[in-house]
């Protein structure tokens, strides 16, 4: 049996902090920056062209998206896995897969997932990573970010919260990050975008932890259709 | 009015000469069953259910269980569109459940449902399918009452549905946004104040990885109609629509049926022959 470290409330104590920081930084070798999670295929559809409707797809979807299935994904896999829960920790992988339609965001979802996963259990050295992994191999659930997030902020010791934060830094950085390489959008306007998306984060948040598992997903079906076409895309920057 | 607690519950089977029949139905208000038809060229029976009130009313609970045994194939709609009424106060819900088993084939193509302003509806859908059925549903969603200029008004809309694959989720979906941010995705991707919305599932015992009409039916996009297919975890696929009224939403499904009937007949049943 695993066990996760206590949370680490102490002032003093930063080594969870500094371990969510390095886990949102695109130094980070999970392979998202090979993705753009849809928005290429928006782009290519002219729904998304530049800052305005990138801002309108973010506020519309991404933090939705978040809000409704990212983040509480992963605060019921945080819970799930100290002690260890692991049937209810597979539901969630499951959940998670088979909420993404698209082919192609499914399988970054899991690729990014299993590099993550497999990254925690390389670094930190720790039973429970190991377990996770051993689990997931035996009954070949699929991995998902998420879920990977939330094992390795169980890992650090860190608090519920800051997990979902990193979740959701980490997420919209990727997303502005890559729409830099797709639209012409400069250093300091990607900044003020990320700025001003992270303001809804403390709300997204808070709601996330409180949304109960029957009450997860989110509906975009220009999205869905999009990931979907980029699949069989002519060209493409991104895998995803 | 009178609040329902409507019932409905179906099992097809198949008799001995091939033929599809209705072993067993039980109805309640809302719901009634029409006759069936055997069309004997898709060899599939065709059942319409009917709601004979004007639509889905404040304090409606309806529940359904649909089952299809081996061998035997059913397809399953409506005659007109689910209106889901103002209510001042309350709410409706339906939960409806369809099974099919190893040799069966089962086609939901319900007509769309149309949310009236300040409607609360949820509807939660499971879908089980034992390895080796055969699936093709439908769900469709209008704006609302383009025709009087209401769209995206509801007071809350909570689509569900799950599909298992034997043991396995293969497929969660859920819609349960506001109008008003449905609307502005939509406007976002130019989709228009009447859009609406088709979600297809196909499940069939030997998904083809790359068939030959997922090209075909992927190349209905454009001009304002979006289509997208995917393969889904495991088992099958998943068909999206959105277009820009319920006239080219028809149209859209009316050929991706007649594409994909070419790799699976029963779905040559035509649903409007009743």
């Amino acid at each position: 049996m695993s066990s996760a470290p206590a949370i680490n409330t102490e002032a003093g104590d930063v080594t969870w902090f500094c371990g969510l920081l390095q886990a949102g930084d695109s130094f980070y070798p999970t392979g998202s920056y090979a993705h753009s999670f849809g928005l290429e295929g928006l782009v290519h559809e002219n729904v998304v062209r530049d800052r305005a409707t990138l801002r309108q797809f973010i506020r519309g979807s991404a933090l939705p998206t978040l809000r409704h299935v990212e983040l509480p994904l992963a605060a019921h896999a945080w819970r799930a896995l100290a002690p260890p829960d692991w049937p209810r920790v597979r539901e969630l992988c499951v959940l998670s897969s088979a909420l993404k339609t698209a082919r192609e965001a499914r399988v970054a979802a899991e690729n990014i997932g299993r590099q993550r996963a497999e990254l925690v259990a390389t670094l930190r050295e720790h039973s429970l990573a190991r377990e996770y992994l051993l689990q997931a191999a035996a009954a070949q659930w699929p991995f998902t970010p998420s879920v990977s997030a939330a094992l390795e902020g169980r890992i650090l010791g860190a608090p519920l919260p800051a997990v979902l934060a990193g979740i959701t830094y980490a997420t919209l950085a990727a997303l502005i990050s890559a729409a830099m390489k797709l639209l012409r959008l400069g250093q300091n306007a990607s900044q003020t975008l990320l700025t001003e998306s992270l303001a809804a984060a403390p709300a997204l948040i808070a709601e996330a932890q409180a949304t109960a598992f029957e009450d997860i997903g989110w509906f975009n079906p220009w999205l869905d259709i999009a990931a979907a076409r980029h699949e069989s895309a002519d060209s493409r920057m991104f895998i995803s | 009015m009178a609040d329902f607690s409507g019932h409905l519950a179906l099992r097809a089977e198949a008799r001995a000469d091939g033929r599809t029949v209705l072993a067993a139905q039980s109805f309640r208000a809302p719901y009634h069953v029409s006759k069936s038809y055997w069309d004997a060229d898709a060899c599939t029976l065709l059942v319409q259910i009917v709601n004979p009130t004007a639509g889905i009313l404040s304090g409606d609970r309806l529940e359904s269980d649909i089952a299809v045994g081996a061998g035997a194939a059913l397809l399953m709609t409506t005659p007109s569109a689910s209106r889901i009424f103002q209510m001042k106060e309350g709410t409706a819900e339906c939960r409806q459940h369809f099974a099919v088993a190893a040799g069966g084939w089962l086609e939901v193509m319900p007509e769309p449902l149309v949310p009236h302003r300040g409607s609360h509806y949820r509807q939660v859908t499971t879908v089980a399918i034992a390895p080796g059925g055969s699936l093709f549903f439908v769900d469709q969603l209008a704006a609302g009452r383009i025709a009087h200029d209401e769209a995206w008004s509801w007071d809350r809309l909570c689509l569900e549905i799950d599909v298992r694959l034997g043991d396995e989720l293969i497929l969660r979906e859920r819609l349960d946004q506001t109008g008003d941010s449905l609307h502005a995705l939509a406007e976002l991707a130019g989709s228009g104040p009447a859009a609406c919305f088709a979600n297809a599932v196909l499940i069939t015992p030997d998904p083809d990885s790359a068939p030959a009409w997922r090209k075909v039916v992927a190349a209905l996009h454009g001009s304002g109609l979006w289509v997208g297919v995917s393969a889904l975890r495991r088992g099958g696929w998943s068909l999206k629509f959105v277009a820009a009224d319920p006239m080219r939403l028809r149209d859209a499904l009316r050929e991706s049926r007649r594409i994909l009937a070419t790799q699976y007949p029963r779905l040559a049943c035509d649903p409007r022959k009743l």
